[in-house]
């Protein structure tokens, strides 16, 4: 039994030393930043402690109803006679009702929500006039009960997925000790006689430990801790706004983080002058603003408002705010007019101008920087006080007038706080703060001071100069210092130093310590003898050497820096400056194109790209223009050529079209049956699992085989033993081999005039094609893709199909006119599935198509076609017989062979002998080598999923247009299988096909682009170049940035600039700006620079850099940054900046 | 003082294209599914808070482009993760397939300390769909078969299982975070062994 006491007493000290632990843990963390955010792991780890405590001995059966020793129960229970227990507990339920469904993981003891409840609900009324009456706290009741309900719902679904809510809540609200005093005083009722809040002395200190705790405010604003959870890029943008334009900016919650070389830099440059008159950039004026809330990096040592100072050229002093920082290295003071401090609140525009002008009054002093504080009172009256701040250059800050009540004294002992670790007052401020006199040292300590200063100062009766004595500065400036120390070397001053130096005794050795001068320092050990006047001379002298040493340095540098870019860098832009366009030119206006398009022939070209490069087209024009600038029309052409041309890439186009159709319907027809396989074996094991003893035993009997069956399905496209299949293939084939037969007879113009386009030109079904495009596209064509929408028709003829083995698609794989017409009009059912049938209706569909043969076919349709045609027959039999020699051995040659010759091989196939189907090749996945069939699937697949979600958004992509993209993209991957599907394609194709509205000319324009965007792509290694040039150009171009990215690492913080040139920005810009963004780069290539892109992406990159810059972004930062910012940004602005960056870099190279 | 570090746990999303990495993502970070999410190009990343074992942890959520052409660029964002999330399409057994690629190419590139143990979480996208054809038993196999790797089914349109994927994701990070704490502790301590040693070789050079 004595055992078990001392146990429990050991358990209580235990408890109460976590509490303890955690209490002095977060009032650390409120005292070192101001806030505590809510969700801080401080306050969870406490409220677990606090819980551990009030559970700790808690009578079960004092809860009544509720079985579990939970202290939400307890809360609840004493809600009735506890007013603040009752206002908690009515937040409680209130939080919980709002998410019913995530009570599971609210709190411990969530179970005994319901009864709750129900109870609440009776007394809501009671509760609700209680509460506000009687707490003494009447304003923060108030503020909850008014906020109420709205602001608990925005935070209830992060609150209810936290532990020890109510402790929480009871901690957020100032109520824990008072809950935690009645329940002490009411222990008896509650808990066992040994527990620790029935515990006299326990129970008291656990109250009076959560005292501290209560009295601080939490917030849920994100504070500096919250430093991942960045503000979003709009917000960035905006305080940026607000800070350049108004310069008013609001409490940011994010600290200001500043360089620290940059602000270093800041300081000493305005903090030298005194005011920020020489401030330009906003970023500081931002920085300044957050830099005067406690944040992070800085804590506030002192704050005073209401001090007046007479800033230059101002006749009244002005009132302000005087605060005093201590950063990590530094200190500040800084003082600020209370008409920019009023500013926050007001924010009223018609005082801008105004408060311009009081920023060239705010004063921001780097205590670093000043050596001597000299303080004026008035004597006998206590009257406030002077305080004058000296810089090491003699330089006086204007001076800062404390109001009466010892404020002046407060300062000083602040300063002399902040100042310590690494300097010091000198004299010591001596804490005799008696009557009348502030300070009192024996004259004997004052320091020998400047005389100069002193007798200017000593007018007023009572006044004290103390100096700053900073040993971390003492090391900085050494050299500076070393004078300082010459003119007055002091004991004490030494004493000081000599932390510094090592052994020698002279104190002008000593501050100029041989670390930083090992050249001189022989030298200066020469010196010792010599009096002060040489030694001076001597310093001035090293100094001097070193001015112009660094200078020589300096210019050494910079010209290296410069052959740099020669060498590096000429090569991104053209050498010969274009001029740019004059005031009245806007570009390629309507009027100028058809200037210079005169009677329909484009000559000038260097005009043309030039007016696009600085103006852009007219948006109506583009259609006619883009072609010129992707390099599609040659310059000088004449209508008829271009629109051979046209015609020529048209019936190319339509040919390889009908080549990959025709293997995509192939592929189709395979994968559906693949997904209706998949889905039946699926469906079956489903339909086991009511037997779930004999499923399982199943899979233990063939594990192995079942692990691999998915795999196989998908992979073995052609799997040999898949006999159902290779019925199908050969049926197919022997009716494509039919349709052949019978097209060959009617189509002998086509074959002729195909010749022309096609160098395989063995592919009998062109004609066709452009009606299959037609219904393609026109008639809503459900078929293609939509595989899942089929997939019941799928599953409902699947037994059909397993009778006639029969594909539904797979007949008209070449012919694709006769696929598209099943489907097309009117759902109507697949043909009947019989190779007979098939073959007798196809001629059907061909001789409609004949119907519908265009006229300007006829017309170039030579009189001697016949002969042609036959020439053609015996060619192509030629080229079957070698093809089918380098197929025979092995389907896996037809890799070796390239598309094209591949696929003149597959079709010579077609038009062998019905015999040839049953050779061996058939077999293995029909006249197309399987790996082709595998791969062009594949790509297909992809395609569809990308062009699916490719722009869905834009108006154009809203309908059937999508196919048309499909069938560029498809197109030239069937062209380019060795290059194959690349996600980003799509973004490419889209805004031609926008602009064309045509698939054979957005086909011929974008190989034209591809021509240079495909070196982008994984495959090729323009990327890394891009990055490599990227650095080099910020390198010179804003040296700020390059500082900020070397810092944090290498070429992977350049990642974020992989999307805008893998598609040349096409994703950060909307459609508009895409259009005009890509007309100029084409242009550029002509113009300025071949890598426009590169300049682009430093325009944006220059357009945020004070952003960037004022929030020190790193890598990830940046990433986020900019893909916030997508379709955001002032296309036309930037395109102005790139070109002017451009000619920056045109003209540092020029300038030789 | 003594503030806890504060945690940021790298989480990678890999998978084949449009299984639904980017919807995942959305879901799990900001409750809402869109159906115009654009193909992932390059790679972006999402945080969230989140509060694991009573601590508050910030998750830093990339989601990659899904074609394996890409993951060239994956060893940037692959570096330091905490834990590699594999997602897959229930109804596209090719996407359930490559999952063995997926893992392994993320273990050569990130080249995490211990490679056997390194968490992973597998998650079958869209199970809203009804034309599944990757059945729960064979996934889990495939689960198992790899240290048992946690599995969930999800779907990002409804939102199921994704909150609680996300929650084991973190879960399961933190933990590798600690482990690799652990870890970092080791050289010390054999630096402390070899010096313990060195007085005895003195002893043996005398000898």
């Amino acid at each position: 039994m004595v055992q078990t006491n001392a146990d429990g007493c050991d358990y209580k000290e235990r408890l109460i030393a976590s509490v303890k632990k955690e209490v002095k843990q977060l009032m650390e963390e409120a005292v070192t930043k101001k806030y505590v955010h809510e969700e801080s792991s401080s306050v969870t780890s406490l409220c677990g402690a606090v819980e551990a405590c009030l559970s700790q001995g808690l009578r079960r059966r004092a809860l009544g109803l509720f079985k579990t020793s939970s202290t939400t129960a307890l809360l609840h229970k004493i809600a009735k006679s506890c007013p603040e227990a009752e206002h908690i507990s009515k937040l409680v339920q209130e939080i919980e009702a709002m998410d019913p469904n995530k009570r599971s993981s609210s709190s411990s003891d969530s179970f005994q929500r319901p009864p709750m409840l129900k109870k609440s609900s009776s007394n809501s009324m009671q509760s609700a006039s209680s509460s506000s009456n009687a707490t003494g706290n009447a304003s923060t009741a108030s503020a909850v009960s008014a906020s109420g309900s709205g602001s608990v719902s925005s935070s209830s679904m992060a609150l209810v997925s936290m532990k020890y809510l109510w402790i929480r809540l009871a901690l957020y609200e100032k109520r824990l000790t008072k809950i935690i005093e009645y329940l002490v005083s009411n222990a008896s009722s509650f808990y066992d006689r040994d527990s620790l809040v029935a515990d006299s002395d326990y129970g008291s200190i656990l109250s009076s430990l959560l005292v501290g705790p209560c009295a601080l405010d939490f917030t849920r604003a994100k504070t500096a801790d919250h430093y991942w959870t960045d503000p979003h890029a709009d917000e960035l943008v905006q305080r940026h706004r607000i800070s350049s334009g108004r310069r008013s900016s609001s409490t940011c919650s994010r600290p200001a983080i500043i360089n620290f070389k940059r602000s270093l830099n800041t300081s000493s440059d305005e903090a030298s002058t005194g005011s920020f008159k020489s401030m330009a950039t906003a970023s500081v004026a931002k920085d300044y603003v957050e830099s005067l809330h406690q944040n992070a990096k800085a804590t506030l040592l002192y704050g005073k408002n209401n001090v007046h100072v007479l800033p230059k050229d101002v006749a009244e002093p002005m009132a302000g705010y005087l605060s005093l920082h201590q950063h990590i290295q530094t200190l500040t003071i800084k003082w600020t007019p209370n008409q920019l401090m009023n500013g926050y609140n007001e924010a009223d525009e018609g005082e801008d101008i105004d408060k311009e002008a009081f920023w060239a009054y705010a004063l921001n002093i780097n205590v670093d920087e000043i050596v001597y504080v000299h303080c004026h009172q008035s004597r006998g009256e206590d009257s406030g006080g002077t305080v004058i701040l000296v810089g090491q250059d003699g330089v006086q800050r204007p001076p800062i007038h404390f109001p009466e009540g010892g404020h002046m004294q407060q300062f000083l002992s602040c300063l002399e706080t902040g100042l310590l670790p690494h300097g010091q007052l000198d004299p010591p401020l001596w804490s005799q703060r008696g009557i009348g006199k502030m300070f009192l040292w024996p004259k004997s300590m004052r320091r020998r001071i400047l005389p100069s200063v002193m007798e200017s100062v000593d007018e007023t009766p009572i006044d004290y100069v103390f100096r700053i004595v900073s040993k971390s500065r003492h090391e900085e400036f050494a050299a500076t210092h070393s004078i300082l120390d010459f003119v007055r070397s002091t004991p004490r001053r030494a004493q000081l130093s000599s932390c510094s130096t090592t052994g020698s005794s002279d104190c002008s050795n000593k501050s100029l310590s041989i670390d930083q001068y090992p050249v001189e320092s022989p030298l200066l050990l020469l010196q010792q003898q010599h009096a002060q006047n040489t030694s001076i001379e001597m310093v001035c002298s090293t100094m001097r050497r070193q001015i112009i040493s660094r200078a020589f340095y300096g210019w050494l540098a910079y010209c290296r820096h410069l052959s740099t870019v020669r060498t590096h860098l000429s090569g991104l832009v053209h050498g010969r400056i274009t001029p740019e366009m004059k005031a009245d030119e806007e570009g390629l206006t309507k009027e100028r194109w058809q200037l210079l398009n005169a009677d329909g022939v484009l000559e000038n070209a260097t005009e043309f790209y030039r007016l696009v490069y600085f103006g852009g087209v007219q948006p109506d024009l583009r259609q006619e223009v883009w072609p010129y600038l992707l390099g599609h029309y040659a310059f000088g052409s004449t209508r008829e050529e271009r629109k051979k041309q046209d015609e020529t890439c048209k019936h190319y186009y339509e040919t390889t079209m009908s080549e990959w159709l025709a293997v995509d319907a192939i592929v189709q027809q395979r994968e559906k049956e693949k997904t209706a396989r998949a889905v039946a074996k699926l469906s079956s094991s489903g339909s086991n699992s009511g037997n779930e003893r004999t499923v399982r035993a199943a899979d233990l009997d063939a594990g192995g085989e079942l692990e691999n069956e998915v795999f196989e399905d998908i992979s073995d496209i052609s799997d040999p033993g898949d006999l159902e299949f290779d019925d199908e293939q050969r049926q197919q084939q022997q009716q494509q081999q039919q349709i052949h037969g019978q097209q060959q007879k009617q189509k002998h113009q086509q074959q002729q005039q195909q010749e022309e386009v096609s160098v395989s030109g063995m592919h009998l079904c062109v004609k066709p094609i452009p009606r299959a495009m037609k219904t393609s596209t026109d008639s809503g064509h459900v078929d293609e893709g939509e595989n899942f929408n089929e997939l019941d028709e799928e599953a409902e003829q699947e037994q059909q199909e397993k009778i006639n083995a029969e594909p539904p698609i797979a007949s008209c794989s070449t012919s694709t006119a006769s696929s598209y017409e099943t489907v097309g009009p009117g759902g109507a059912p697949h043909q009947p599935s019989n190779s007979r049938s098939r073959s007798v209706l196809s001629p059907e569909y061909l001789s409609a198509d004949d119907l519908q043969l265009p006229e300007d076919e006829e017309d170039l349709k030579p009189p001697q076609q016949q002969q042609q045609q036959q020439a053609a027959v015996i060619i192509t039999n030629a080229s079957v017989d070698i093809a089918n020699w380098e197929r025979s051995p092995k389907a896996g040659n037809s890799q070796q062979m390239s598309p094209v010759q591949e696929q003149a091989a597959a079709l010579d196939a077609l038009q062998q002998p019905k015999s040839a189907c049953a050779s061996p090749a058939s077999s293995n996945g029909g006249v197309y080598s399987s790996e082709l069939l595998e791969q062009f699937g594949l790509n297909l697949h992809r395609i569809e999923k990308d062009v699916q979600r490719c722009d869905r958004n834009y108006w154009y992509f809203a309908n059937e247009n999508l196919d048309k993209l499909r069938n560029v993209i498809s197109t030239y991957v069937w062209e380019h299988l060795d290059v194959g599907y690349m996600q980003g394609m799509c973004d490419l194709v889209a805004p031609l096909l926008v602009i064309f509205d045509d698939e054979s000319l957005s086909y011929s324009c974008f190989c034209k682009l591809m021509e240079r965007m495909i070196e982008n792509f994984p495959s090729g290694g323009a990327m890394d170049m891009h990055f490599a040039n990227m650095r080099s150009l910020i390198q010179i171009l804003d040296s700020e940035m390059y500082d900020l990215m070397d810092s944090n690492g290498d070429y992977t913080h350049f990642y974020f600039c992989y999307r805008w040139f893998l598609l040349d920005f096409k994703r950060e810009l909307v459609y508009d700006d895409v259009f005009a963004t890509w007309e100029v780069i084409w242009a550029a290539k002509h113009i300025a620079s071949g890598h426009f892109v590169l300049f682009l992406a430093l325009a944006l990159l220059e357009t945020y850099r004070d952003i960037i810059l004022s929030n020190s972004m790193d890598f990830t930062d940046v990433i986020k940054f900019f893909n916030e910012m997508a379709e955001r940004h002032n296309a036309q602005a930037v395109l102005q900046l790139a070109r002017s960056l451009v000619l920056q870099l045109q003209m540092i190279i020029e300038n030789k | 003082m003594a503030t806890r570090k504060k945690s940021l746990l790298k989480v990678i999303i890999l998978g084949d294209s449009s299984v639904g990495k980017t919807s995942l993502m959305n879901q799990y970070v900001n409750k809402r599914f869109s159906n115009q999410y654009k193909a992932t190009i390059g790679a972006d990343f999402c945080t969230k808070e989140v509060v694991v074992n009573d601590r508050v942890v910030t998750m830093q959520i990339w989601d990659t482009a899904g074609q394996e052409r890409f993951q060239s660029l994956g060893v940037a964002f692959y570096r330091g993760a905490d834990c590699c999330v594999l997602v897959y399409d229930v109804t596209a057994p090719n996407s359930f397939k490559n999952l063995d690629s997926w893992r392994d190419e993320f273990l050569i590139q990130a080249s995490p300390r211990d490679p056997e143990h390194f968490p992973f979480v597998v998650l079958g996208n869209k199970v809203d769909l009804d034309n599944r054809q990757v059945s729960t038993r064979r996934a889990q196999q495939w689960c198992q078969s790899k240290n048992d790797i946690p599995y969930y089914e999800t779907s990002a349109k409804e939102g199921i299982n994704v909150e609680m994927a996300f929650q084991t994701i973190a879960k399961n990070a933190l933990e590798q975070e600690a482990e690799a704490e652990v870890i970092n502790d080791f050289p010390d301590q054999i630096i402390l062994n070899s010096q313990n040693n060195r007085p005895g070789n003195p002893d043996n050079c005398q000898c």
